[in-house]
């Protein structure tokens, strides 16, 4: 019997049944189970059937979005790195720190060889010898799942040496990371793969062509990479999941007010409203008040009817849904939020490591009344400057909740300064 | 040189990671693990121990420890608690949770343990935002919502 550290239910529901298939009960899916449940079938169908270029295409016409944060088109990822002579490598960033994000796990806990499945065709489509799966350091049981799972796939000839019998050979290693969400943008990301410290690199080159140890590189999230089998599988079909464009299935974590916070799974096309339906609706009876989502910015009641999708004014992003109630406060949220980033920017850009703390600063200010009008103003000065001077995505988006607050939810920020918080959470002494 | 820290089995698992990845500084990260997970603190012994069965420099090391949080902070205690405090566990009601910990273990959150069983950090989002408010102890991660001083204890109870 295999031991992982403590893991306790976390709740996941599906309406079409496809990335979280065999992954709704707590318990890791293993490689008989897998198989005889059609596991490998997509890979044995891809080495057989199809050659790299096929895959390529087929990827391509999916329309797979990478569900890691920034929605970049999958198959034009691959192209880029394709037009660079091998070696080449894939990396799965598994490295899930998005406050309010917790899909990955799911399927690295639970059905860890639709990952490694989606890794090997993958590397057959690029090219490559060699993967790499970068785990957060907080998923220690994943990290043993994974190193498991890996190990019984090469047993089975699923990875390795000539992978069932054709000359094309791939393997995965998994490494872990130590608590830096900046770890998780994927040039700081290779940076720490290779042993150093995580601090972002400058772009271009971009990884595609100077990646890890200097080679092209494709880096794709864990639930990108998971869609691969299933893209193999369904081909054409799979443009009938979900709506024009933003095909296929997508992992939705919901967390906060509702009464069912999990991960559920739906397609792109589903409006926040009917996702936090899916979640149960707002606990105990409350007042729906905002979410945080997207690369975590804030919506409000009039955002409910938005599609969860990647267009211009959908959600994109992660998938990630924080829902907020009537009795939460947005500035004492903004507040967590910015200490957040001022806690993870790792300090390379000066307007990033010191606008992210001049902003915590002066919110605290909305907390303990001491606030002016000038403040709100220096806040929108600060986040429309700190992403100027910032290299990276954490720097770009430092400041995307406070901007979108101070639009939906400006009230708030008048309210506090007069001493009045409508939630009822601040000014209390305790 | 004698390894007091790095055990026989500590210095075998690195011997496979070494082997294993194509670069030797891959090593360094995945070590720190071992050493972490065995004594729960980085200290300047370890570092200097890796230092030199990885032939690494030692300000490299030292680098690396710094930057990545499991690593960097000073814990002085067999047993790590890990309180999440962003924004669903914050809704959630992390803070109750947290004084629940301080109370039972008499120690206080981010600072060096007392006695040295338990050191309780107050940490970003650890992934399990629908068990909110989540904590880890040690490799263990664990749902705090409704959780009473009684069920704690008895948790707790687990870490000697
Ligand atoms: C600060 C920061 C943190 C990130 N964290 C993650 C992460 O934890 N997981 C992830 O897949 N992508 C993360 N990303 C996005 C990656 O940089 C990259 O876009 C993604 O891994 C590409 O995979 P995809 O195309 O499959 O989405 C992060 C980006 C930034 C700027
Ligand atoms: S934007 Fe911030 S997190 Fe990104 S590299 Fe610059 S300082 Fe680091
Ligand atoms: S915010 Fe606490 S686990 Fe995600």
């Amino acid at each position: 019997m295999r031991y992982y550290p403590n893991i306790p239910d976390l709740n996941v529901n599906s309406s079409i049944n496809l990335l979280l298939r065999r992954a709704k009960e707590n318990r890791t899916v293993e490689i008989e189970e897998y198989i005889t449940t059609g596991g490998y079938s997509a890979l044995k169908k891809a080495l057989t059937k199809f050659t790299p270029e096929d895959i390529v295409v087929l990827v391509e016409e999916s329309t797979l979005r990478g569900r890691g944060g920034a929605g970049f088109p999958t198959g034009r990822k691959w192209r880029f790195a394709l037009s660079n002579p091998p070696p080449r490598y894939l990396i799965c960033n598994a490295d899930e720190s998005e406050p309010g994000t917790f899909k990955d796990r799911i399927i690295i806990e639970r059905d860890p060889h639709l990952l490694i499945e989606g890794m090997a065709i993958a590397g057959y489509a690029l090219g490559a010898e060699l993967g790499f799966i970068y785990i957060r350091g907080e998923y220690p049981a994943g990290a043993k799942i994974l190193e498991d799972a890996i190990e019984d796939a090469r047993k089975k000839g699923y990875l390795g040496k000539n992978i069932l019998g054709t000359d094309f050979s791939f393997d995965i290693l998994v490494y872990r990371g130590a608590g830096a969400y900046i770890c998780g943008e994927e040039t700081a990301l290779i940076e720490s793969l290779e042993g150093k410290r995580g601090h972002p690199r400058l772009r271009p080159p971009y990884p595609a062509n100077y990646g890890l140890f200097g080679k092209p590189t494709v880096v794709n999230n864990v639930e990108t990479l998971s869609n691969i089998p299933i893209i193999v599988t369904y081909e054409s079909y799979y443009m009938n999941i979900g709506s024009s464009g933003y095909y296929g299935p997508k992992l939705f974590p919901i967390s906060g007010k509702v009464n069912k916070p999990g991960v559920y799974e739906a397609t792109m096309d589903i409006t926040l409203r009917d996702l936090i339906d899916m979640a149960g609706g707002i606990r105990d009876g409350k007042k729906f008040k905002a979410v945080f989502a997207g690369a975590l910015g804030v919506y409000s009641e009039r955002d409910l009817d938005t599609p969860m999708d990647y267009s211009p004014k959908g959600f994109g992003g992660t998938g990630t849904t924080i829902v907020l109630a009537e009795d939460d406060c947005i500035i004492d949220s903004l507040i967590v939020i910015a200490e957040f980033f001022e806690h993870e920017s790792c300090g390379k850009c000066t307007p990033c490591r010191v606008g992210t703390y001049e902003q915590l600063n002066i919110l605290r200010k909305f907390q303990n009344g001491t606030a002016t009008e000038e403040d709100i103003k220096l806040l929108e000065h600060l986040g429309r400057n700190i992403p100027v001077g910032s290299i990276c995505g954490l720097g770009y988006s430092a400041s995307n909740a406070i901007m979108d607050a101070l639009k939906k939810f400006r009230d708030e920020f008048y309210e506090h300064i007069n001493g009045n918080c409508p939630a009822g959470v601040c000014f209390k002494n305790d | 040189m004698e390894f007091i820290y790095l055990t026989e089995e500590i210095k075998q698992q690195i011997d496979r990671y070494v082997e294993k990845f194509p670069l030797k500084d891959q090593a360094i990260i995945q070590s720190l693990h071992l050493i972490y997970s065995k004594y729960r603190d980085i200290e300047d012994v370890h570092m200097k121990e890796l230092s030199e069965y990885l032939q690494v420099p030692l300000n490299v090391i030292e680098g690396i420890v710094s930057f990545y949080d499991m690593f960097r902070v000073k814990r002085g205690a067999r047993h790590h608690i890990r309180v999440c405090k962003n924004l669903p566990c914050h809704i959630m009601g992390c803070k109750n949770l947290l004084k629940m910990f301080e109370k039972l273990t008499g120690e206080k959150a981010n600072q060096y343990s007392k006695n040295g069983r338990f050191y309780i950090e107050t940490v970003e989002c650890i992934g399990s935002c629908s068990i909110a408010p989540a904590f880890m102890i040690d490799d263990d991660l664990y749902e705090g919502l409704n959780i009473t001083e009684e069920k704690l204890n008895e948790i707790l109870s687990k870490y000697t």
